[in-house]
């Protein structure tokens, strides 16, 4: 009997992914209706963005509040090379992220060595830095508050990218290659050694790990991918402003990860469901107490720590991380 | 010279604020190692709450002398009503998660300061909101080619008059001991008799308390308020205890002080100045991080090993 | 047992999303949707814009709707003042299926919004997007109730010339409405003989203007001229009152801080002599209807229309309602087509509106300044 339920279960994984593949796969041809195919395409960049900040929070446990300015980097050099520089876009993207993560291995580095919480405020400290040099742009390249305008699309061979199924498409087609990288790191020895120095850095020194290499190794990686995020945002959305790139664009990315599940990447999508999706399906029926929108989601956070402070779908390894902390003290 | 002066004197104004704001944030960091994100929002409650009160008192018809000593009792009612809100907070919000971890601490502190601030918002609406005009009467003194203003005079006494009250307590009561001792260690100061969650409540009373004074002297100040104040104030008076060492009571008001002068000096002389203040501010706090961690007045807390 | 949570999540959703696709629409309302900042950093605006366009469109239902009983529908997309989420409204009043979009408030949401609104073939207003791009893209269906800023900075130059104030100080925040405002007044100031002797910004939101009124006072203009928005401007004035500053020098602001607050922050006495200029208050337009507007929304809201852009948000849907009167239709292209060419000298609530022009612009000025006097807006000469 429960060798038939085993088979059943692991049976059951593989039909429900393919199922989910398949439908997702299927979406945009089956329903027609340009709004939710954006709504998720919106959803697939911040997907992005949350498996990015996963490296830097969830594997190296690192605080990050201030990941929105990695994004910004990316965003805007994507925008500067094209409208300055007429670069197209497919070429922008590898040097945004380049340039994304030279610029996280520079600022991270002399603040490698803080504590959690001084950590915490110091990311914050940077990503206000960012948003400010972008809106008052001393060097005049960043528009300031109004932004830059007037980003192209990317083409492929020629064709466009322009209408929302076509951005369907190349954003899922960025979001898989992304859950597959994030797989490989995760299961890598760099993965394994992010898992160390979050779990106990000193042991992690001991055993021979550079932990100053490790970290730099995470904020760079993240740094890249959220400069990949950038250029696609950039390109989708062709005006990006300062104001996008907001302390509270951070907390909310720094949310999906650790309310959807630290380091676990099906963690990722449900803490983007449940911030980016949710709140877009719920605008209708919301929409006669939007204000009490935001005093809702700070309740929900601090009720969300306190009965379930892995997160909904945490990786299994940081749920027991949690729970033997509790139990030892 | 007269310039300088005078900015000299805004900045000492400004600077006793963010003391005593980074006063509730260092108080608790160095009991509870955790960054009261809701601090900030507390001081803006003040601010509203002072608001509200000192609108009904004149509705009521007090105005002129009696005002004024009116609002002594507003003071009291306004921190105590802070202060309540501060241990209400932390009973419900970072008691159950002291043995979590850092991260959940974080998200929890994070969703309070959210939560706090759109409660506000909610009730008082997003516009700006103006303290009544004239509660202090509008005097001003030239002396020395500078210009001082009673409201100014009132600020900064006053400011003193909490901060030595405050430092009275913590290094001279039995109290004050046992809270210098919970911070050294926990687990020690309950060895030896101290009930940790009493002191922790007692944390939370008087910081809280010292901010909304602070919320109330900003409005009398300024005279315009908005929900978003305690952003700003919060990061600054933070920045002002990293500053001055965290967890470290006098550090915190040499800290509050220090930036509040910087800040108007590097606005006032600096071009420009007014628009780069806030990454100023943050570009210091990541220096004193990077440079000296323990802050001016050093650290008083252990350097977890 | 998250992972069985998650999975129900995914999958309601999932049926919600289809669901709602699905759904067939009604034919009957003819909606006019919003989409603005109704939450976040200028919710203040936002929130008033809709107020006021749901109270008009309730009037024109209460008086019997449009093109034979049809009532108007308002369907709000919040748009938080980022970009990304404008560009999602426009999709999502799209596929509501709107006949024309007033929207947005700021210029970066407005232009994304343009962008998917013009292939969607949707009419669309703003009520106060400055920015001189949007009109250059050829999209046939976009116009905007407000002026761009070379209109008033040009009249403002033109009257501070006119006093013989020759030296003048504009002091902006850095937004695109109040840069560009400064700039113009500045270019236009200089063109007639001014000298500048400050042109510099603050910072929205900053509390103390300490060191911009050392700097003005260093500078020693006959006349500053604020273009930021009446909280900003308010505090500017009051600590420069209380500094001696003002009124020696005229103090005088753009039409972002005509709203009844400015004098509330600043206080009776520093706003005295005070000259704003902007398009007329409704109040002292000489038609019945502005005045009306007022009374009504007084009697709604329990408080007067507090901005501009409110105002400029009620004209925007009058513009709609108008063209679909005209043209007896709710046909996007015969719309534009009628505001373009046939639509002329319209009472306003901020003005008459003389007419848009081919690119979808405002034709005209009709600028004035007030002065506060006793704590009140009132026309001046």
């Amino acid at each position: 009997m429960s060798a038939i339920l085993s088979q059943l279960k692991s049976l059951d994984r593989r039909i429900v992914y393919g199922a989910l593949l398949a439908a997702v796969l299927l979406f945009p041809l089956v329903v027609r209706n340009d709004y939710w195919i954006s709504t998720l395409v919106f959803f697939g960049i911040w997907a992005i963005l949350g498996l990015s900040l996963n490296i830097i929070v969830g594997y190296a446990g690192l605080f990050q509040l201030g990941h929105a300015a990695f994004w910004a980097v990316g965003a805007y050099t994507t925008a500067i090379l094209n409208i300055y520089l007429k670069v197209p876009i497919l070429v922008c993207l590898p040097i945004s992220a380049l340039v994304a993560a030279f610029f996280a291995i520079i600022i991270s580095r002399p603040i490698l060595h803080l504590r959690g919480d001084y950590l915490c405020i110091v990311t914050i400290g940077f990503g206000e830095i960012v948003r400010l040099f972008l809106y008052n742009d001393p060097f005049k390249i960043t528009g300031g508050v109004n932004g830059l305008r007037g980003i192209a699309r990317p083409s492929i061979f020629g064709l466009e990218i322009n209408t929302p199924t076509a951005y369907y498409y190349y954003v899922l087609f960025f979001v898989i290659i992304t859950i597959l990288i994030m797989q490989r790191l995760e299961n890598s020895r760099l993965g394994r050694a992010w898992n160390y120095v979050r779990e106990d850095e000193m042991a992690a020194e001991a055993m021979g790990i550079d932990t100053v290499k490790v970290k730099l190794l995470a904020f760079a990686i993240g740094a890249a991918w959220a400069g990949v995020a950038g250029n696609i945002y950039a390109s989708r959305y062709t005006v990006i402003a300062p104001e996008t790139f907001s302390f509270w664009n951070s907390v909310v990315m720094f949310c999906i990860v650790v309310l959807g599940g630290s380091g676990s990447i099906p963690g990722v999508f449900v803490g983007t469901l449940g911030m980016i999706l949710l709140p877009e399906v719920l605008k209708s029926v919301l929409s006669p107490i939007l204000e009490w929108r935001l005093l809702i989601f700070g309740i929900a956070m601090v009720v969300m720590m306190i009965f379930r402070p892995e997160g909904l779908w945490p990786h299994s390894r940081y749920r027991l991380e949690l729970r033997r902390e509790e139990t030892s003290s | 010279m007269g310039i300088v002066l005078q900015q000299l004197l805004n900045g000492i104004t400004i600077g006793s604020f963010y003391a005593l704001i980074a006063l509730g944030y260092t108080m608790v960091y160095g009991v509870l190692k955790l960054i009261n994100f809701a601090h900030g929002e507390l001081f803006m409650s003040g601010s509203y709450l002072g608001l509200t009160i000192i609108s009904i008192l004149i509705g009521a018809g007090l105005g002129g002398e009696a005002l004024l000593w009116a609002l002594a009792g507003v003071f009291i009612v306004v921190m105590a009503i802070v202060a309540g809100l501060g241990v209400g907070i932390e009973r419900v919000a970072y008691r159950p998660l002291r043995r979590a971890g850092r991260l959940p601490a974080v998200v929890s502190a994070l969703g309070v300061s959210i939560a706090l601030q759109n409660a506000v918002m909610l009730i008082y609406g997003p516009r700006y909101r103006v303290y009544p005009k004239g509660v202090i009467p509008a005097i001003y003194w030239q002396v020395g080619g500078i210009q001082i203003s009673l409201l100014q005079v009132f600020v900064l006494i006053l400011s003193l008059i909490l901060m030595a009250t405050l430092y009275y307590f913590i290094h001279y009561t039995r109290l004050g001991t046992a809270v210098r001792a919970t911070a050294l260690d926990h687990d020690v100061a309950r060895l030896m008799g101290i009930d940790v969650d009493a002191i922790v409540r007692i944390i939370f009373i008087i910081g809280p308390a010292l901010g909304a004074a602070g919320g109330i002297m900003v409005g009398l100040y300024y005279g315009r308020i908005n929900f978003t104040l305690g952003w700003g104030y919060g990061l600054k008076a933070f920045t002002a205890a990293i500053l001055g060492g965290i967890g470290n009571i006098p550090g915190a008001m040499v800290g509050g002080m220090l930036l509040g002068l910087f800040e108007t000096l590097a606005a006032g002389f600096i071009p420009q100045g007014g628009a780069w203040k806030e990454a100023i501010v943050f570009l210091i706090l990541i220096l004193i991080l990077v440079v000296r961690p323990t802050g001016l007045l050093g650290e008083r807390v252990a350097e977890k090993v | 047992m998250g992972k069985k949570l998650a999975a129900i999540v995914t999958l309601v959703l999932a049926l919600a999303m289809v669901i709602s696709a699905c759904k067939p629409k009604a034919a009957e309302p003819i909606k006019i949707g919003f989409v603005g900042p109704i939450t976040g950093k200028w919710a203040y605006e936002g929130e008033g814009m809709l107020k006021v366009i749901k109270l008009l469109a309730k009037q024109v239902n209460e008086q019997g709707g449009l093109l034979g009983g049809r009532m108007i529908e308002i369907v709000p997309c919040d748009d938080k003042g980022e970009a990304s989420e404008a560009a999602l409204c426009g999709d999502k009043l799209a596929a509501e299926k709107v006949v024309a979009v007033i929207g947005s408030y700021a210029s970066t949401c407005t232009e994304p919004l343009s962008k998917v609104l013009n292939e969607k073939n949707i009419l669309q207003i703003t009520p106060s997007s400055t920015a001189t791009v949007l009109t250059e893209k050829g999209y046939k269906q976009f116009f905007r109730t407000c002026f761009l800023d070379d209109k008033q900075g040009l009249f403002a130059a033109e009257y501070f010339i006119k006093k013989g104030w020759k030296k003048a100080a504009f002091i902006h925040d850095n937004s695109t409405y109040a840069k560009g405002l400064a700039e113009w007044a500045k270019k236009y100031y200089e063109e007639r003989g001014g000298t500048t002797v400050l042109f510099d910004a603050i910072t929205q939101g900053e509390q103390d203007f300490t060191p911009m009124l050392t700097k003005i006072k260093a500078a020693e203009p006959d006349v500053v001229y604020f273009t930021g928005y009446h909280p900003d401007g308010a505090l500017l004035l009051k600590q420069g009152y209380e500094q001696g500053i003002f009124p020696k020098i005229q103090f005088t602001a753009g039409n972002a801080c005509n709203n009844p607050e400015f004098i509330e922050i600043a206080g009776k006495e520093a706003a005295e002599g005070v000259l704003v200029s902007t398009e007329p208050l409704p109040g002292d337009l000489p038609y019945p209807e502005a005045k009306k507007f007022i009374e009504d929304f007084k009697k709604e809201y329990g408080e007067e229309p507090a901005s501009i852009w409110w105002v400029m948000a009620g004209d925007a849907f009058k513009v709609i309602v108008e063209a679909i009167k005209a043209t007896n239709s709710t046909d996007t292209n015969k719309m534009a087509e009628y505001l373009h060419t046939k639509f002329k000298d319209f009472p306003g609530l901020t003005g008459p509106i003389i007419g848009f022009d081919e690119k979808g612009d405002r034709l005209g000025t009709i600028h004035k300044f007030y002065v506060i006097r006793d704590g009140k807006f009132v026309p001046y000469e």
